[in-house]
């Protein structure tokens, strides 16, 4: 009784001097103290998640700060540990550099853990559960708290390939038949680790695909890509011969393990442009005498895809060389098509004899064809017989002399 | 026929016998052997090393190996050839007193000119074959190359040119000798017209044209035209300026003409310059034979002009 006088005694005398001291003391100290001076149980330990439930995207990491109160008077050490994690998780606890399994909270304080969790590439959207234990070593308190994490689904707007994405600047790609059409395709890997990808192409039938690392020649079917790096694929696209107008889809796939990507390319082609020309014997010289006109008959053959319209006739030729079309022209010319022209080329009149080089030019809308003749001027053989008529005359006048005044 | 043979035969060994004919062959043989053994070596030394043109053994004839070659050397001086052998064939007869002679035997009067001109013919004839073959025998030797067929073609050619020419003047010469009846006259009236035709109708035909398109400069390619044309009409009057020019058609396959200027135009030249090749042999003969029809027939006519002169000449008064 009189022990618990004095400590009666003692702590009234303990009070009254506080309360004097904290009287004297300025500003906020007073209400901070005051739960310690106050009524505080001997031992008091309590745990918290920062928010027990929480919703996340799909694949993003989950971090959430797990508070432990002391309310009592005494420090406290705390064990604490994850009981139960969902599959597919990690999870850890820790704080900003270790991971923690025991914790020192001094008394009236608050101190904080981390809980990290990350969920693995095959978690579907859905609700999990993550528990966390805690106890003094004593086991006179212990704690559990519930997180429920809910991974929603994915929203529509961001389908976005996983893992991996194709991106190309130009999609649509527009040229003649008989070109050749590149894309360029960047395959952008966000694995977090280095992966091989297989990649795929598909187009109509009969093209000719081909995929190429950037700036190289290589044909390549696979490719290699560090973990969140891109790599640009040249995707070298040739249409079939033949191939009609139209647009073309072209189809790029890429894929390695679960992740997978996709592109799609257009091709539009807007039809070939080409001419042809020659001879029906392929014989690409002829005769000429001066001053004469000299027939040659050529073909005009449409080899493009698209219709050739207004085709002009033109010709290179020495001066004073004459050289006409029949027709002078040709309206149009479809595909494939083949129509006859005649030629008729004239010789300078005092041109010299030999070989000269007369070129045809074929001028359509988008294509044109230049066919080169070998033209031979030769002399006109008049003369050979008008000399062999003099020669004749000459030595009939001789004989008739001989026979004139000879046997005297 | 007889006494034509008779006659040939007998003119002929006395051409072969005569120093005249011996001194001539061996000026001749001498100058064209030293002209294509100067051509030769400059052909071989400038294509060491080069492919080997087209034609080549045509050039021998062609290049001017010491200040002229072996066409034109013949152009000139064939003539010379053929007054010499004919200046005096007709007039000598007569001076001596062997004529009235001669046709007081069982020959006609035809005869001894026909007789006559075939074997100054005869004699031309051999001595351009021996010429040609001994030169294209020397060009084998320096040059080693060998004659295609065309090219034989073309010297063949080239010689029925070379000896319808020479025989012009021999019949020439054989006019002056019926003329005139001293042997000095005939000679020297022979050589002044070579002289003329030679060296005087050129120089003249640049004179007229000269004097009938003044304006003519690099200012008027028209009127420069118009003279090379009236220069060149007036100049073809010359048996030699017909050889000239058929001959070198005939020698060099890359001529494709006899004129001397040509007007051509950008195109045309460029159109030409594509396939510049050689012409074949028949268009070489084509493009220049009025000048070897006008020659042979100028020939034929000089023949009919003496033997009608001769004919007609009253001789037996001598």
């Amino acid at each position: 009784m009189y022990r618990k006088k004095t400590a009666q005694i003692f702590l009234i005398a303990f009070l009254t001097a506080s309360a004097i001291i904290f009287y004297q003391w300025p500003g906020s100290a007073h209400n901070n103290e005051e739960p310690v001076s106050k009524d505080m149980p001997d031992r008091l330990i309590t745990m918290a998640a920062e928010y027990p439930g929480v919703i996340i995207p799909p694949e993003e990491d989950l971090s959430m700060e797990i508070v432990f109160h002391n309310r009592g008077k005494s420090h406290e050490n705390i064990e604490v540990w994850l009981v139960q994690k969902p599959e597919n998780w990690k999870a850890r606890i820790k704080t900003y550099r270790f991971g923690v399994t025991g914790i020192h909270v001094p008394s009236g304080e608050d101190k904080t853990v981390t809980l990290e969790a990350e969920p693995d590439k095959t978690v579907t959207p859905g609700k999990y559960e993550f528990r966390i234990e805690a106890k003094t070593p004593d086991d006179y308190f212990k704690m559990v708290q519930d997180i429920s994490v809910t991974v929603k689904e994915k929203e529509e707007g961001e389908k976005e390939s996983k893992g991996v994405k194709l991106t190309t600047s130009y999609p649509v790609l527009r040229g003649a038949s008989d070109g050749e059409f590149e894309f360029s395709v960047e395959v952008e890997s966000k694995l977090d680790k280095d992966a091989v990808f297989d990649l795929f192409a598909q187009g109509p039938e009969g093209w000719d695909i081909n995929l190429k690392p950037a700036y190289e020649s290589k044909y390549i079917s696979s490719l290699r890509i560090k973990s969140n790096q891109s790599s640009t694929v040249a995707v070298q696209v040739k249409p079939a011969a033949g191939a009609k107008e139209g647009e073309y889809p072209v189809n790029v796939r890429v894929n390695s393990g679960d992740a997978k990507g996709e592109a799609s390319l257009t091709v539009i082609l807007t039809g070939t442009y080409g001419l042809e020309t020659g001879t029906a014997t392929g014989l690409l010289s002829l005769d000429a005498k001066q001053g004469k006109p000299a027939n040659v008959s050529i073909y005009v053959k449409n080899t493009g895809s698209a219709t050739n319209n207004a085709i002009k006739f033109m010709s290179f030729k020495p001066e004073n060389w004459k050289v006409e079309f029949k027709p002078e022209k040709i309206e149009s010319l479809a595909a494939g098509e083949l129509k006859q022209v005649e030629v008729i080329i004239t010789p300078y009149e005092e041109a010299l004899v030999g070989d000269y080089s007369i070129n045809l030019r074929i001028e359509g809308e988008k294509a044109d064809k230049t066919v080169e003749f070998r033209v031979t001027v030769k002399a006109s053989a008049t003369w050979a017989w008008i000399g062999i008529l003099i020669i004749v005359a000459v030595i009939g006048g001789l004989t008739a002399l001989f026979h004139k005044l000879g046997r005297r | 026929m007889h006494g034509i043979i008779t006659i040939f035969g007998k003119e002929l060994s006395d051409h072969f016998s005569s120093y005249r004919f011996l001194i001539l062959f061996a000026l001749i043989a001498m100058v064209s052997l030293i002209t294509v053994y100067m051509a030769g070596m400059t052909i071989t030394k400038e294509l060491e090393g080069v492919a080997k043109p087209k034609f080549v053994f045509l050039m021998l004839f062609t290049l001017s190996g010491a200040g002229f070659s072996l066409v034109q050397f013949v152009a000139f001086f064939g003539p010379v050839i053929g007054l010499i052998l004919g200046f005096d064939t007709i007039n000598r007869e007569k001076n001596e007193g062997t004529l009235s002679k001669l046709l007081s035997q069982p020959i006609y009067r035809d005869a001894v000119i026909n007789g006559k001109f075939l074997a100054g013919f005869a004699l031309i004839a051999v001595m351009m074959i021996s010429i040609v073959l001994v030169v294209s025998g020397m060009g084998l030797i320096v040059m080693g190359v060998i004659p295609g067929s065309e090219e034989c073609w073309r010297l063949f050619i080239y010689l029925i040119i070379s000896i319808v020419y020479i025989s012009f003047w021999l019949g020439a010469a054989i006019l002056f000798s019926i003329l005139f009846r001293s042997v000095a006259t005939s000679a020297l009236a022979a050589l002044a017209m070579w002289v003329f035709f030679s060296f005087f109708v050129s120089l003249g035909a640049n004179a007229v044209a000269n004097a009938l398109t003044p304006d003519a400069g690099a200012s008027d390619p028209d009127a420069m035209m118009q003279r090379v044309r009236i220069g060149k009409a007036i100049s073809l009057a010359s048996p030699m300026e017909l050889y000239t020019d058929s001959t070198a058609t005939i020698i060099d396959p890359m001529r494709r003409t006899t004129r001397s200027l040509v007007q051509i135009g950008m195109m045309e030249r460029l159109s030409m310059e594509r396939f510049s090749g050689p012409l074949s042999l028949w268009q070489s003969i084509l493009v220049v034979l009025p000048y070897i029809i006008s020659l042979v027939a100028i020939t034929a006519v000089c023949f009919a002009v003496s033997y009608t002169v001769f004919l007609r000449q009253e001789i037996r008064s001598l």
